[in-house]
């Protein structure tokens, strides 16, 4: 035999046994696939390109829109990005008038004139020169990569043919105004009562708004009015907007901005807030008319008034044709933004938030192919503002940080925005008969039910002084009855499998607390009374209608309310010992709260204004030391937090081990921050800027779970027909629907339709596209049909919503319809 | 002041018994010393109150801030689910609400002339107490622990600067002086402009070749990432990240600085009085140490004095650039924030130091520079 021929064997031997460590590792390991995770802080977004181009960082976690630095990612062999779409930019109108105070015309008076800025804006030029490609033209509130708009696409579209660009349309519809307006153009320029008709373009600075407000302004010069033009920052602006009188006429036009954090999938309370007097509490909206109609519609659509989707999609479409008459604001684009990394990054980013605003980096984030290893991501800032859990800093780039040491009940769809139980069993959810609730995963059972009348033992209100909850039967005698009730049964062996950071398991008492500081911190007799928690407090009760647990082995929980979304997944209460800002271990709290009777360290930044006082923080600077001795003094006397109460849930064991454990873990990491998450904040660097985590050992899952959304599914679409057709002559269009080059599930695809927009611009057909094979679909023009299409060039618009993601996608394709 | 130019430089007032001129003498000291006081203390006063009104565009900026937190809270409200159930003007009402917390917390809800007062009080007195808005890195809002936090990084970096700069400068401006007309004195004057360009404009180069291009030096930040535990270790990282930003100092102020020292030396080289030390065949060296170096004392001393309290200040732009978490960066970010406790402490302390140094130097010039006379008896001079 040969050793020449054996030579490679065990090399071949060796990689084997690589491959198959590699696969068994991946499929049984649990947590999170990196072991460390390294933050570190990089205010600038060129220099953050270079430094990732080199490989001294793997992903920068912010979301960018400058187009040069768009161009340079998409050029670089070694990155690659993921966009989202959580920003907007409009022009606000000022709609007092026709005349200001001091006489002055304001042309945005006139509906019909605002109206007719829709098509004077050329929105593609605006993407294609101002933000470079990386927006989509806009003309409704509703993101157009949101759920709302994905379910009305075919009505936005033929909307949007009807007010496409038409300059010469537009100009001619302001002309005739202004003149009924007694203004008159004396050598093309606008005049009213002699003097030129000015209009005060407020012009934000601070991005592509700058430009986009010198576009406008120019465009209305071109038209015959004289601008001026203020360019101001956010803080300079808001003076002169949002907070001045709009009779005094401080501005005709703002380019205003906004973004969403997350994925609303029911934005109906958008033409409340953009189009009605009670829509802000600024003299600006309330200088809004709007007609009767639309204030009708606006106020069914914010309070679910109405009863089946249908009804509401009537209501939404009429809502979008009233706001484009109404146009006290006009909506230019949805921006999207890039978060760059490295090729070989994989992760799952929110399609309104990115990767920072996602709750699932943490579990999906890994080296394509690789279990382990460690990842040094970039953010703008770190540390910003002090963190605890209940009012602790709000930034997108702390929270990014925080939820990967956190979890929660359920887990959003970071492409859909729906619930998935991640630390419950199953859920039941009762709505009273005739409210407008659906639901689309298993793990809920919706049932509609006449009444639902809350048990008199249920608890409703806390009483800081008797240290009690106050029962539903004692504050409502004659009885009390609620629109919703959530039952949720957490699984049996919670309390084994979930342990917090420092190696308590997490107990019925972490729940419990939850359901206490929130009504503590909004009574005054409270030694953590805090003012600024008093709005939001009240806010809630006035549709929190009780809970109740029924069984704590397993763990049941009832929560009875007026409030419930238009998902069931959604309506759905999950307690989770998890605030806004953080992972709420009783243990924590308890130190948190005794620091915060001392007034030596408070929880929000209002009480530590008022109080003169430092604002706590879990993790760093001076108010460690102050939770150390708070600490201490709790281990000596072993108490429990609203100890009356809370002493039938806490025993005094488990008192004991908690303060032996956080005092341990502050011993060995320097902090007080512990969660259940698929990470462990190891070290915190303040001055440095820098933070690192640790892959949690005690991680319950595995690491695959949430695989699923490691890549957005979107849709491609491709639109193949005849490119003449004959009037009255059947025409046959296919629709081939894929993703990453392979036929896109039909079960995964919510729906294909079409419209057929004449050359005219204007739809005259539209409908479903039928299924034919798994990728495929088609659409039949009859001759019906083509014989209503004008001569000329036609377009078919096909529109495909998926199930897996919110953005639906819509192709046209044009044909010349002959005689 | 006024100073006035003894005859010749080096030469001892002739010594005097206590006499009654003497006593005079101290009382105009005292006299001078305190008309200085008074004047220099008039000065911070009425600079720091400047400042808060800059700082605050006479009070305007508390409408935008205001305005601000009514739309910040307002796009809050109508976007959080959790107030989705509440009518219109519910939600208006809990805007109010949550406003008017934020409001009071900041204290606009008085009148900005007494707040503006009570700002400059309390920077006067040193009483910095906490700032409205930022905080420190590791979440302090006490104004001391913010301007602590970020000393030792500032220093660091322009104390290094500045030191390797000023000695250098002085050496080679001495040598330099020696040596007028050689290659070397012709090249540092033709390369005395390129220190027309900021530090920053050089550290962007300086990254771009030794991190972007050659990787051999970090981009920016203070120390690796993760920190090294090891103290040692530690140190190491720090010096490897402060060369790039120091260098760029270095760099772009360093030939500017040694023209200025060797035009200097060579003014007093070519005084009469050189010239008849020269005569007199003195060496070289007590010609330099008595008759050049010591009449310069007051002018190097004042130019080292002022760089270092220009030290407290940092440097805004090149710590953005580098990512240094220094006094500048702070700055930067309290002047945004319109932070007004951060911003009068940082200039409260850089006046005092400032106002702490002029009287001191002038103190400094009586002793080293024989030549200075202080009060009438200069007058008479």
């Amino acid at each position: 035999m040969s050793l020449k021929k054996w030579r490679w064997t065990p090399v071949f031997a060796l990689a084997l046994v690589l491959a198959l460590s590699l696969t068994v590792g991946a499929q049984t390991r649990t947590g999170a696939w990196l072991d460390e995770v390294v933050f570190v802080r990089e205010p600038n977004q060129a220099q953050a390109i270079t430094r990732l181009e080199v490989g001294d960082i793997h992903l920068y976690a912010d979301t960018l829109s400058n187009a040069a630095l768009f161009q340079r990612v998409e050029a670089s062999p070694f990155l690659t990005y993921n966009l989202s779409f959580g920003s907007y930019t409009e022009l606000t109108f000022n709609p007092y008038g026709p005349e200001f105070q001091d006489g002055r015309l304001n042309p945005f008076s006139v509906p019909r004139i605002r109206e007719a800025m829709n098509m004077l804006v050329d929105r593609d030029y605006v993407v294609n020169e101002i933000y470079g490609g990386l927006a989509v033209p806009k003309l409704f509130a509703t993101n157009s990569a949101f759920p709302d708009y994905a379910r009305y696409a075919a009505a936005a579209t033929a909307l949007e043919l009807q007010y496409a660009y038409d300059p010469v349309k537009a100009e001619q519809i302001i002309s005739e105004e202004m003149e009924k307006l007694g203004a008159a153009k004396v050598n093309g320029v606008w005049h009213y009562k002699g003097q030129p008709v000015e209009i005060i373009v407020l012009i934000r600075i601070e991005d592509e708004r700058l430009a986009l407000g010198d576009y406008v302004a120019t465009l209305l010069e071109d038209i015959g009015f004289v601008t001026q033009r203020l360019y101001r920052t956010a803080a300079e602006a808001s003076p002169l907007w949002i907070a001045a009188d709009p009779s005094l006429g401080l501005m005709h036009i703002y380019t205003g901005g906004w973004i969403s954090t997350a994925i609303a999938r029911d934005t109906s309370y958008n033409f409340t807030q953009f189009y009605m007097p009670q829509g802000q509490a600024s003299p600006l909206w309330e200088a809004l008319t709007p007609p009767e109609e639309f204030v009708e519609i606006a106020r069914r659509l914010e309070h679910n008034v109405f009863s089946t989707l249908e009804e509401r999609e009537e209501l939404f479409v009429k809502g979008w044709e009233y706001a484009l008459k109404d146009s006290n604001r006009i909506w230019i684009v949805d921006r999207q933004s890039f978060t760059p990394r490295r090729y070989g990054v994989q992760v799952a980013a929110d399609m309104a938030a990115s990767v920072q605003g996602s709750w699932l980096w943490a579990p999906t984030l890994r080296w394509e192919g690789q279990v382990g290893g460690s990842m040094t991501i970039a953010l703008p800032n770190t540390l910003v503002e002090p963190w605890n859990p209940i009012a602790g800093s709000n930034w997108v780039f702390d929270s990014m940080v925080q939820r990967g040491t956190a979890e929660d009940a359920v887990v959003l769809d970071p492409y859909t925005g729906l619930a998935y139980p991640r630390r419950i069993e199953r859920a039941e959810l009762y709505i009273q008969e005739g409210l407008p609730v659906g639901k689309t995963l298993d793990w809920v059972d919706l049932y509609f039910v006449d009444e639902i009348v809350v048990p008199e033992d249920t608890w409703y209100e806390w009483d800081p002084v008797e240290q009690r909850f106050i029962t539903v039967g004692e504050k409502f005698p004659e009885g009390l009855t609620a629109l919703r009730k959530s039952v949720v049964y957490y699984p049996e062996d919670l309390f084994d499998t979930v342990k917090w950071h420092d190696g308590s398991p997490i107990s019925v008492g972490d729940f419990v607390i939850g359901m206490i500081y929130g009504h503590e911190r909004a009574k005054e007799e409270s030694a953590i009374y805090d003012q600024s928690a008093v709005p939001a407090y009240q806010s809630g009760m006035s549709v929190f209608k009780g809970v109740r647990i029924t069984s704590t082995q397993p763990l049941v929980i009832e929560v009875y309310s007026d409030a419930y979304a238009l998902d069931a997944e959604l309506s759905v209460s999950t307690y989770w010992p998890q605030d806004t800002y953080g992972p709420t271990p009783w243990h924590t709290l308890a130190v948190m709260f005794s620091a915060e009777a001392s007034q030596e360290a408070v929880m929000s930044a209002a009480k530590a204004s008022l109080l003169n006082t430092d604002w706590l923080s879990l993790v760093s600077g001076p108010t460690l030391d102050v939770l150390k001795r708070h600490l201490d003094n709790l281990r000596a006397s072993n108490s429990i937090p609203f100890g009356n109460f809370l002493s039938q849930y806490i025993s005094a064991e488990e008192a004991a081990e908690r303060y032996a454990n956080l005092t341990r873990w502050y011993q060995e990491k320097g902090h007080f921050w512990i969660g259940t998450g698929p990470f462990y904040l190891d070290s915190v660097h303040p001055v440095e800027g820098t933070l690192v985590l640790k892959r949690y050992e005690g991680y319950p899952d595995r690491a695959d779970r949430w695989d699923i959304f490691a890549e957005p599914m979107y849709a491609d679409l491709e639109v193949e027909g005849p490119a003449r057709v004959r009037q009255g002559q059947t025409a046959r269009f296919d629709l081939w629907v894929t993703f990453d080059g392979e036929p896109y599930a039909s079960d995964l695809i919510s729906d294909v339709s079409f419209l057929v927009v004449s050359s005219a611009g204007e739809v005259t057909v539209s409908g479903k596209a039928e299924y034919v094979a798994e990728g495929l679909y088609e659409v039949v023009l009859s001759g019906d049909d083509t014989a209503a299409l004008p001569v000329g060039a036609s377009q078919i618009v096909g529109i495909v919503v998926p199930i897996p993601v919110a953005k639906p996608t819509m192709v046209p394709a044009s044909f010349v319809v002959t005689p | 002041m006024a100073i006035s130019e003894a005859p010749r430089p080096g030469v001892e007032s002739p010594a005097m018994g206590r006499t009654r001129s003497d006593v005079s003498g101290f009382v105009r000291v005292l006299q001078y010393s305190a008309v200085k006081l008074v004047s220099i203390a008039v000065a911070v006063v009425i600079a720091v109150y400047l400042t808060i009104l800059v700082a605050n565009m006479g009070g305007y900026v508390d409408q935008m801030r205001i305005a601000t937190i009514k739309e910040n809270v307002g796009m809050w409200v109508y976007q959080a689910e959790e107030f989705r159930h509440l009518s219109g003007a519910e939600k208006r009402e809990l805007i109010d609400q949550f406003a008017q917390v934020q409001i009071q917390a900041l204290r606009l809800d008085q009148p900005f002339p007494i707040r503006s007062l009570r700002y400059l009080w309390n920077g006067l007195t040193l009483n910095l107490g906490y700032a409205e808005g930022i905080t420190s890195d590791s979440g302090s809002r006490q104004v001391q622990h913010i301007l602590l936090e970020r000393l030792g990084p500032t220093l660091l970096l322009q104390a290094s600067a500045s030191i390797l700069v000023f000695v250098t400068a002085l050496f080679m401006g001495l040598a330099l002086s020696r040596g007028y007309g050689s290659f070397l004195d012709r090249l540092v004057v033709a390369l005395a402009p390129t220190s027309s360009a900021p530090a920053w404009f050089y550290g962007v180069f300086l990254i771009l070749i030794f991190a972007a291009l050659l990787g051999w030096l970090p981009f920016g930040g203070m120390v690796d990432a993760p920190p090294p535990p090891n103290k040692f270790q530690y140190f190491l990282s720090v010096l490897k990240h402060l060369i790039l930003p120091v260098a760029a100092v270095f760099t772009s102020t360093i030939f500017a600085s040694i023209f200025s020292q060797r035009t200097f030396f060579l003014i007093y080289s070519s005084e009469d009085y050189v010239e008849m030390a020269k005569a007199k065949g003195l060496s070289d060296r007590a010609i330099e140490r008595r008759y050049i170096l010591r009449p310069t004392l007051p002018t190097i001393i004042t130019s080292i004095a002022l760089s270092f309290i220009t030290l407290w200040v940092g440097n805004v732009t090149l710590e953005q650039i580098f990512n240094w978490p220094g006094l500048g960066q702070l700055f930067w970010l309290a002047s945004r924030a319109v932070d007004t406790p951060v911003i009068v402490a940082n200039t409260i302390i850089y006046a005092y130091l400032l106002a702490i140094t002029v009287f001191l130097l002038d103190i400094v010039y009586a002793i080293v520079d024989p030549r200075v006379k202080v009060g009438a008896e200069a007058q008479s001079n």
